[in-house]
């Protein structure tokens, strides 16, 4: 795992029971998050290493976004400085009009690695209550735990261990965590990555069901093409080294989408299209690069 | 905890007994008993001191019947689990301390190292001096005894995986809350084996402090009876102290997977 950060040491004090009933969600027009000249500098094996530079992006409220890139190039150190769990080396980043200077109130990063991220002495259900049990007395913790389950449909499975679920049922028990928290945004990083085309279909139609249900900002990070093209309201492709963002494209695909249909509509094949061109034209410059390399 | 309760074990109730009781273990240790007694009888064991077991289950019913054993037995388990429970709470403790916090963990592993290099046994007397001849020297060699692999244990334990204190982060627990629900619960199972180490080697350490500096309990008594020359009550008194390691260890284990089910189980440990 990528060590260098310090996620419990800078920032917010980290107070407990900071939930936000009622959190006013719903696109007023105000930036939910944002990011303004980020630049990452990551000190490695073989010397220092510009990893984000200038990076510019905001998310409206209730807005789905995807960031998109191939392997390395810089979208989980991208997640993990708007979640406040590595600070950006230069530029800031803000939340709700706050500066974000660790892991904000209201916004909660789910991971890939699910197996790691859950605790698997505790059941599911206690694993969904991780996050509400400083603030919320018993009745409104098994309430917002119950509610979370059914969203993610794991309610009949909720007194089991996570680690006898299959992978995108413990992905679900990650997901109904955070989402117990009601937060106003949720940070993805490629949560589907790990799990079979099936699952990930049947995951990917739940988050879209759950975020029409509760507005949730959503910053999804994936390599996958399609995957961010059905999902998002908006593309972003990170790109170069120090890696930017490449292109931003809308995606005014009407909803709710459906994984036949919606993937057969010419306006979805010409979105993936535009989206397959950014990234392979960023492969090529990279390979051309290599050659230089070695010569 | 409430998750001890949650859900049935793994492996139905019957099946785990007749997994730990050992049929054919216990045929084996049945026929070397047999086989010992053989050999003394027929003199192809010959040595002036060597009983057969019939002897010492006699010489053990002499110990029980004079409330010797007992009284040495009350002793030698009073001052090694005192022992052993002072410690662990000291080295858990302390080990949390240790590992969580970096600047003291650099300050004193050079000290600790060169401690543990020092033989626990060559301790003894250092205590015998110190504390004199009573059951408290006991109590301090015993504990500084089990310390060791709780403390050690409890520092490894507490290098809790970096993406569970990120999780921690993310869901804004408070700095107590990340120790108490996460990383005390994370090394739970490696604590759990830290106690079983230190409970053996607590009482391992409470025998030699009785055979060579407190007059009482099992060391005592076996160092006693070997000196007036009863070998069937001394190896009698071998027999307890070997019965008494093992029940020892077992209760402890039964008591871990009662208050740490989830954890143990999540460590592949469970019952
Ligand atoms: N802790 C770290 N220290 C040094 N380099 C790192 C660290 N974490 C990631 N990197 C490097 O930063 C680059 C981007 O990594 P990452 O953000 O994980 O990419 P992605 O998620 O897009 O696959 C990679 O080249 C990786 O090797
Ligand atoms: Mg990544």
């Amino acid at each position: 795992m990528t060590r260098s950060s310090e996620p419990t040491g800078h920032g917010t004090g980290s107070a407990a029971g900071t939930d936000s009933p009622g959190a006013t969600n719903g696109t007023d027009g105000t930036d939910s998050i944002s990011c303004e000249g980020v630049g990452v500098t990551l000190s490695g094996s073989s010397g220092a290493l510009d990893v984000l530079g200038g990076v510019d992006i905001s998310v409206a409220r209730g807005e789905f976004v995807s960031i998109l890139g191939t392997s390395g190039s810089g979208k989980t150190t991208l997640l993990r400085v708007l979640g406040g769990l590595l600070p950006a080396t230069t530029g800031t980043v803000r939340c709700h009009g706050s500066v974000v200077t660790g892991p904000a109130d209201g916004v909660v990063t789910v991971f890939q690695d699910y197996v790691h991220s859950l605790l698997p002495w505790r059941t599911v259900r206690r694993n969904v209550g991780l996050g509400i049990e400083a603030g919320c007395d018993r009745a409104e913790r098994d309430e917002r735990v119950d509610e979370a389950l059914i969203m993610v449909g794991l309610r009949q499975r909720a007194d089991e261990y996570p680690w006898r679920l299959s992978g995108g049922m413990q992905q679900r028990v990650q997901i109904a965590r955070a989402l117990a928290t009601r937060p106003r945004v949720l940070l993805m990083d490629e949560p589907f990555g790990a799990l079979d085309a099936m699952t990930k279909a049947s995951l990917q139609d739940q988050l879209q069901q759950v975020q029409e249900l509760t507005a949730t900002t959503v910053v999804f990070v994936t390599h996958d093409v399609e995957e961010a093209v059905y999902l998002s309201d908006r593309v972003l492709v990170l790109d170069g080294s120090p890696a930017a963002i490449g292109l931003a494209l809308d995606i005014p695909l009407e909803r709710p989408r459906h994984q036949v249909t919606t993937k057969e509509s010419a306006d979805y094949l010409r979105l993936r299209h535009r989206v397959y061109e950014a990234l392979g034209h960023d492969i090529g410059e990279r390979a051309r690069l290599g050659e230089h390399d070695h010569a | 905890m409430p998750e001890a309760s949650a859900v049935a074990s793994r492996v139905p109730p019957s099946k785990a007994l007749r997994g730990r009781i050992n049929a054919v273990g216990a045929a084996v240790f049945v026929l070397g008993l047999g086989v010992w007694e053989l050999a003394v009888r027929t003199g192809l064991l010959d040595f002036a001191y060597l009983p057969p077991p019939s002897d010492v289950v006699v010489g053990l019913g002499e110990l029980i019947e004079t409330g010797q054993l007992q009284g040495a037995l009350a002793h030698t388990l009073f001052v090694a689990l005192s022992g052993w429970a002072l410690a662990g709470l000291l080295g858990v403790a302390a080990g949390s301390v240790l590992g969580l916090v970096r600047p003291v963990w650099r300050y004193s592993m050079a000290s600790l190292e060169a401690l543990r290099a020092l033989p626990i046994v060559a301790f003894v007397p250092v205590a015998v001096l110190l504390y004199g001849f009573s059951a408290r020297m006991e109590i301090v060699v015993a504990c500084y005894a089990a310390l060791w692999p709780i403390l050690l244990n409890t520092i490894s334990g507490m290098r809790t995986e970096q993406r569970l204190i990120e999780v921690g982060a993310v869901l804004r627990l408070s700095r107590p809350a990340v120790l108490w629900k996460i990383r005390l619960p994370a090394a739970t199972a490696q604590i759990v084996v830290g106690l079983r180490l230190g409970l053996s080697i607590s009482l391992v350490l409470t025998l030699v402090a009785e055979m060579v500096g407190n007059p009482a309990g099992l060391g005592f008594l076996l160092v006693d009876k070997a000196e007036a020359l009863q070998p069937a009550q001394m190896f009698a008194g071998v027999f307890v102290v070997g019965v008494a390691g093992i029940v020892l260890n077992a209760l402890l284990m039964v008591a871990a997977r009662l208050a740490f089910r989830g954890q143990l189980n999540a460590a592949g440990e469970g019952g």
